[in-house]
């Protein structure tokens, strides 16, 4: 289920617990180590699932809010399942005409997800993008906030593998 | 601590090496691969003593992969894998560089072999980054080879931590991260503090890939003079290879005893630490900062207490940029060297990120003196596509723009800030005459927006409402008022916020609205982007560039659908000059259509002219004719401009409409400017005879001398349409010489039918089109040899390129650098006096200066001298109409409503000499206000052509869409011989296949969607 705080979204799907403890076991406990720990259960879940920031509010003895204004701070903590890396694809008018489509059906190929999807294992998403304004490197794509002039098919499958 | 064998052991200096360049940017471009293709060839190639080594990013990444080989420093780009057998036996083994993987020079073209030839590198002080690319940044027995950690010798076992701290306030350093405090007492309020703990901490973003050890030493330095013992560096890590390369420096250091404890045998200890950094733009800022290292929300804290007195968990704590802490190695080791650079409040050499529309980009280091223009035509080699230098933009997301007027200003900290700039994160963006500055601003305020942490009020909603506001300015929604509320706004947010994000976001705005007002100004009051980028404004760049709007892409998809009468009708819904504009106009359109940036821009201009070629009428029943006002409009001139103004009054406000034209015929520039073998005169005389069935009356041979003597003749509004018809001056001696005339009057008199003899040998002074026409009129009329003078180069020659390239084709010779000096009359001929000229310094435009050569002077015999300069309108003394001191007229750039509020002026007489379409713009733009003046709705929009069926994007229709490059099609002419001496058309026009296929070539921007 996923419950709307103010503008917020959290998932409060169940998850395993033990493995959120395993990751908590691995720190002192000391209250500067929250970012890196919120960072490692991001990386394991693909996002920080509720049960997880309760869990490290009491392993650092701190309010609960307060766990959650740092994770909702910050851009790269993602308080709903979403892929980790995003690919966007440029649909404007000089990629399409430079073969952006192929790029497209290349990268929905490969992680087998349309645009506005993520990957089950939270690793990827997609999105596509008005023009990305590097028509005279079209056709273009970001792939982790990098912007990629043209490209082609077989570039994708480098990248993507490359992001692996 | 390193033994002196392994110094010993480095590579021997001359020897021949293959250096790959293994930084981030090359990587993805596989350099490793690169790396194993010239292992394998020069091991089949049996090559000893040849040593393969990986070096850091050299700062160049546009031109990489690259490789270089030494010893003679050849600097290959662009390197693939598979060139490594070409390399191997052409360069190692037969000793011939490949020369088509060289630098290829952006201004002259000319390839450059030698690394130390390039502008890029040979004009830059590279003190910070001397080791980047020339050292393997995973092996700190290069870097210690390359002098590495000497200074940290020097500092430890020589300096007390007193004497480093004044070596470094001596040095003048200054933070280079944002706010320029001087690094030396930031120091000393840290050593001074009480406590024995304290920490450093290093804000850095991968600048120094290249030379980690430069930092790590820099860092220990630092620590040392503060009495540190711990440090961070807080590391944005953008590829995990950069992270490891970092930490793998450190362990080196630590193994050689440069950290640790009892570092090179003092009692001095230090440890050092990567911390994955997290966050956005706001942490930059030291406080905020410290919060994330802390496992805080990233927000900053009130200072002071400042973070050398009270930082990390509340010890004195020393937060420097990454390029500061670099610095100190040269400082404290070379001080000499640091000093002789720069100048006395802003000493040594900065770092900038150089990028945007600059032929190279990349990671340059300069001295603080160095004037931006060195910076960006010197090592960035200019602005690539012969385009025009806009603006610099200085400081990362919250720096400000520059105009072109201050390119010789020095890059340090006091000029910078005194213009509304500042160091910030040292990224220097050029634009150019295609970026939009309202665009631009609004876009690093919204990334600066973004990552306002919302503690402070004013940043966090006062940004957001400058966003607001900016998107409504550049979606033809903005109020003039908008202009002050920004600057009110931006002002708050400064003086309101409690960091550096806060204080400088506003940067952008504040500054462009400084310098480029009349932009914003534009896009509010117009609803038009100069540069044709903001996308609620502009539909097709095309169409929006137009000066008259005219919808190209809607009537080239009527080409394409074989739809000529229709494509006719949507031209004509907005000029009455179809054909003409068809044959002869400037199509300032082509220049900014999208498909350019692909391959070519459309055939814009061919397109038009084919249909108006083939169609044969109007499509019925859609025009419009108002009934007669009851108003007697005079026009005085039957140019372009005029004919214009007399179409819409007479059609679409119903008044009754008068020409004056001075000359025996009608048509203006049109008739006696455009030589007639590229606009025939049946063209012409068709569409201005559409213009006098309107019942419009034209008077030639008729010239007006005052408004006055017009308004008791009973005519209630007057426009003046006077145009340039007189020649400039070219203020040389013996310029009243028999045989030398100005190109205004030579064209004329030729369009109008005169006996004109120049003689076998002329010659045309200029540049701009006036000259090619009068050169090529001149060869027609009988002149056998004919030269035309320029005292610039090509590069900078204003006339049209194809019309160049046509004089050429029949003969006009073209001599660059040179300028007239004095004409005099010897036996039968002009002996004309010339001297040679030079390229001096940039004017502001970034056009090179033309400087005569002294002692350079030569004659030449001709029989006639065409002055093609300039020229100029005549105004009649009574006319009763203010002019400008230039000559021209003065009139309001909305309205051209004159200084008389029943006169009304536009063309060249307004605007000085331009083109034909601009002159129909102004032309629409009088009808409007006349029609209003006299009481009308003043709407002169028409639908001509029938609805269209909008299908929508191929990519909505599933119509299949050719994809890849396409090229223009070469437009048919008559071949040389049949040009000769005749006025005969030139331009043959498209066949019908190929401008139906040229036509489906455009992109359709106007059917996006977003």
């Amino acid at each position: 289920m996923v419950v709307e705080a103010k503008q917020y979204k959290i998932e409060t799907k169940s998850i395993d617990v033990g493995q959120v403890d395993r990751i908590l076991a691995s720190f002192r406990g000391t209250r500067d180590e929250l970012i890196p720990i919120l960072k490692r259960f991001q990386d394991t879940f693909g996002y920080l699932p509720e049960e997880s920031m309760l869990r490290v509010a009491s392993f650092l003895k701190m309010p609960e809010s307060v766990v959650f204004g740092v994770a909702s701070f910050y851009d790269q903590f993602k308080l709903v399942p979403t892929g980790r890396k995003v690919i966007k694809v440029c649909r404007g008018n000089a990629c399409r005409v430079r073969g952006g489509k192929k790029i497209l059906k290349e990268v929905e190929k490969i992680l087998g997800i349309k645009p506005g999807e993520s990957t089950p294992d939270l690793e990827y998403a997609l999105e596509t993008v008005a023009c990305l304004g590097s028509c005279s490197l079209a056709p273009t794509m970001v792939a982790n906030k990098e912007t990629l002039g043209r490209m082609t098919p077989e570039k994708v499958d480098d990248i993507i593998e490359h992001n692996k | 601590m390193a033994g002196k064998k392994e110094f010993d052991s480095a590579l021997p200096d001359k020897q021949r090496a293959v250096l790959i360049c293994q930084g981030t940017s090359c990587t993805s471009g596989k350099s490793d691969q690169i790396r194993t293709a010239l292992e394998q060839e020069i091991a089949r190639a049996q090559l000893s003593n040849i040593n393969i080594e990986t070096t850091g990013c050299h700062g160049f990444c546009q031109e990489g992969p690259t490789v270089i080989i030494e010893p003679e420093g050849t600097f290959y780009t662009h390197v693939k894998a598979e060139d490594a057998e070409e390399i191997v036996n052409s360069h190692l083994m037969k000793g011939n560089p490949v020369e088509r993987l060289f630098y290829h020079d952006p201004t002259t073209g000319e390839p450059v072999a030698n690394y130390s030839d390039i502008d890029f590198f040979k004009k830059q002080t590279r003190l910070v980054l001397r080791n980047c690319g020339h050292i393997n940044p995973e092996r700190i027995e290069d870097s210690i080879k390359a002098g590495g950690y000497e200074a940290l010798k020097k500092a430890i076992l020589k300096m007390s931590p007193e004497q480093v701290i004044e070596e470094v306030r001596h040095s003048g350093l200054r933070g280079r991260g944002g706010g320029g405090y001087s690094t030396g007492d930031k120091w000393q309020v840290c050593r001074n503090a009480p406590g024995r703990e304290k920490y450093i901490i290093c804000n850095d973003r991968n600048t120094l890939e290249g030379d980690p050890h430069m930092l790590i030493e820099g860092m220990t330095i630092a620590a040392y003079a503060i009495g540190a013992n711990e440090g961070f560096i807080s590391f944005r890590a953008e590829s995990p290879l950069s992270f490891k390369r970092l930490n793998n420096a450190i362990e080196q250091a630590e193994q050689h005893g440069f950290l640790g404890n009892g570092i090179l045998g003092s009692d001095f200890n230090f440890s050092l630490q990567v911390k994955e950094g997290i966050g956005d733009f706001v942490c930059g800022e030291e406080t905020a900062l410290i919060a994330t290292l802390e496992g805080e929300r990233g927000t900053p804290r009130p200072k002071p207490p400042y973070p050398a007195e009270s930082g990390l968990w509340g010890k004195p704590t020393i937060v420097n940029n990454v390029k500061t802490l670099a610095s100190i190695p040269t400082i404290i080791g070379d001080a000499a060297k640091w000093h002789a650079i720069g100048t006395e409040k802003s000493r040594g050499t900065a770092i900038f990120s150089l990028t945007g529309k600059v032929a190279n980009n990349g990671l340059i280091e300069v001295p603080l003196n160095m004037p931006l223009r060195d910076i960006i035509f010197g090592i960035g080699g200019g602005i690539p596509n012969g385009k025009k230098l806009k603006a610099v933009h200085i400081g990362g997301p919250s720096g400000g723009f520059l105009p072109p007027s201050a390119l010789d200003q020095p890059i340090d900290y006091e000029a910078l800030e005194s213009a509304g700039s500042i160091m910030g994160s040292g990224v220097i963006v050029v634009l150019d005459e295609d970026s939009c500055i309202v665009d631009t601003a609004k876009f690093f305020l919204s990334s600066t927006q973004l990552d306002s942490c919302g503690k402070c009020i004013q940043c966090r909603w006062g940004l957001k409402q400058m966003v607001d506001i900016l998107e409504d300015i550049t979606s033809g929604k903005g109020q003039l008022d908008d202009i002050n509320l920004l600057i009110e706004i931006g002002e708050g947010v400064q003086a309101g916020s409690l960091c550096g994000l806060g204080k400088t976001a506003p940067n952008p705005v504040l500054s462009s609205i400084r310098y480029f007002r009349k932009e914003y100004e534009t896009h509010i009051k117009k609803a038009h982007c100069p540069a044709a980028v903001c996308k609620g404004l502009v539909k097709a760049p095309c169409s929006h560039t137009c000066p008259a709007g005219v919808d190209v892409p809607r009537y080239l998809r009527m080409i394409a659908e074989n739809r000529y009468d229709d494509a006719v009708a949507v031209i004509r819904e907005r000029i009455p000059f179809p054909a003409v504009c068809g044959y002869i106009c400037v199509h300032l359109c082509e220049a900014k259509c999208r498909r350019g940036e692909i391959d070519e821009p459309i055939a814009i201009r061919a397109l038009k002219r084919f249909a108006a070629d083939h169609s044969k009428k109007l499509p019925k029943g859609m025009e419009k004719i108002a009934p007669p006002s009851g108003k007697k409009v005079a026009v005085v001139g039957a140019g372009p401009a005029g004919l214009t103004a007399a179409y819409y009054l007479a059609k679409l406000g119903g008044h009754a409409v008068t020409i004056f034209e001075a000359l025996p015929e009608t048509g203006g520039m049109m008739r006696v400017g455009i030589p007639r073998y590229r606009l025939p005169k049946e063209v012409l005389d068709a569409e201005i005879d559409v213009i006098r069935n309107l019942g419009v009356e034209i008077r030639t041979n008729t010239r007006i001398e005052s408004i006055d003597a017009l308004r008791e003749e009973g005519y209630d509004a007057v426009f003046l349409g006077l145009g340039a018809h007189e020649g400039s001056k070219m203020q040389i001696q013996g310029e009243d010489t028999q045989g030398v005339i100005d190109c205004v009057s030579f064209l004329r008199d030729v369009s109008l039918g005169k006996k004109v003899k120049l003689g076998d040998r002329v010659c045309v002074i200029g540049g701009g089109n006036a000259a090619i026409d009068a050169s090529r009129t001149a060869l027609r009329v009988g002149a056998k040899e004919v030269t035309i003078m320029y005292r610039r180069t090509q590069d900078e020659m204003p006339a049209a390129e194809e019309e160049i390239d046509e004089a050429v084709k029949e003969g006009v010779k073209i001599e660059y650098l040179v300028a007239p000096n004095k004409a005099s009359r010897q036996n039968g001929h002009i002996d004309l006096e010339c001297i040679r000229m030079e390229l001096g310094k940039m004017d502001t435009s970034g056009r090179k200066r033309p400087e005569p050569v002294d002692g350079s002077e030569y004659t030449r015999e001709f029989n006639a001298v065409i002055a093609a300069i300039g020229q100029k309108s005549h105004i009649p003394n009574d006319m009763g109409v203010a002019t400008n001191k230039n000559g021209t007229l003065v009139a309001d750039p909305d309205t051209l409503v004159t200084s008389r509020e029943d006169t009304f002026a536009g063309g060249d007489v307004v605007s000085g000499p331009a083109s034909v379409i601009e002159a129909i713009a102004a032309g629409r733009q009088a009808a409007i206000s006349i029609d209003k003046y006299l009481g009308g709705n003043g709407v002169i929009d028409e639908i001509l052509a029938p609805p269209e069926e909008i299908k929508g994007l191929p990519e909505d229709t599933g119509e299949e869409e050719e994809e890849g490059e396409k090229h223009r099609p070469n437009i048919p002419e008559m071949t040389l011989a049949r040009r000769q001496k005749n006025f005969k058309l030139v331009e043959l026009g498209l066949p019908e296949a190929k401008a139906i296929e040229e036509a489906k070539r455009c992109l359709k921007c106007d059917l996006e969607t977003d």
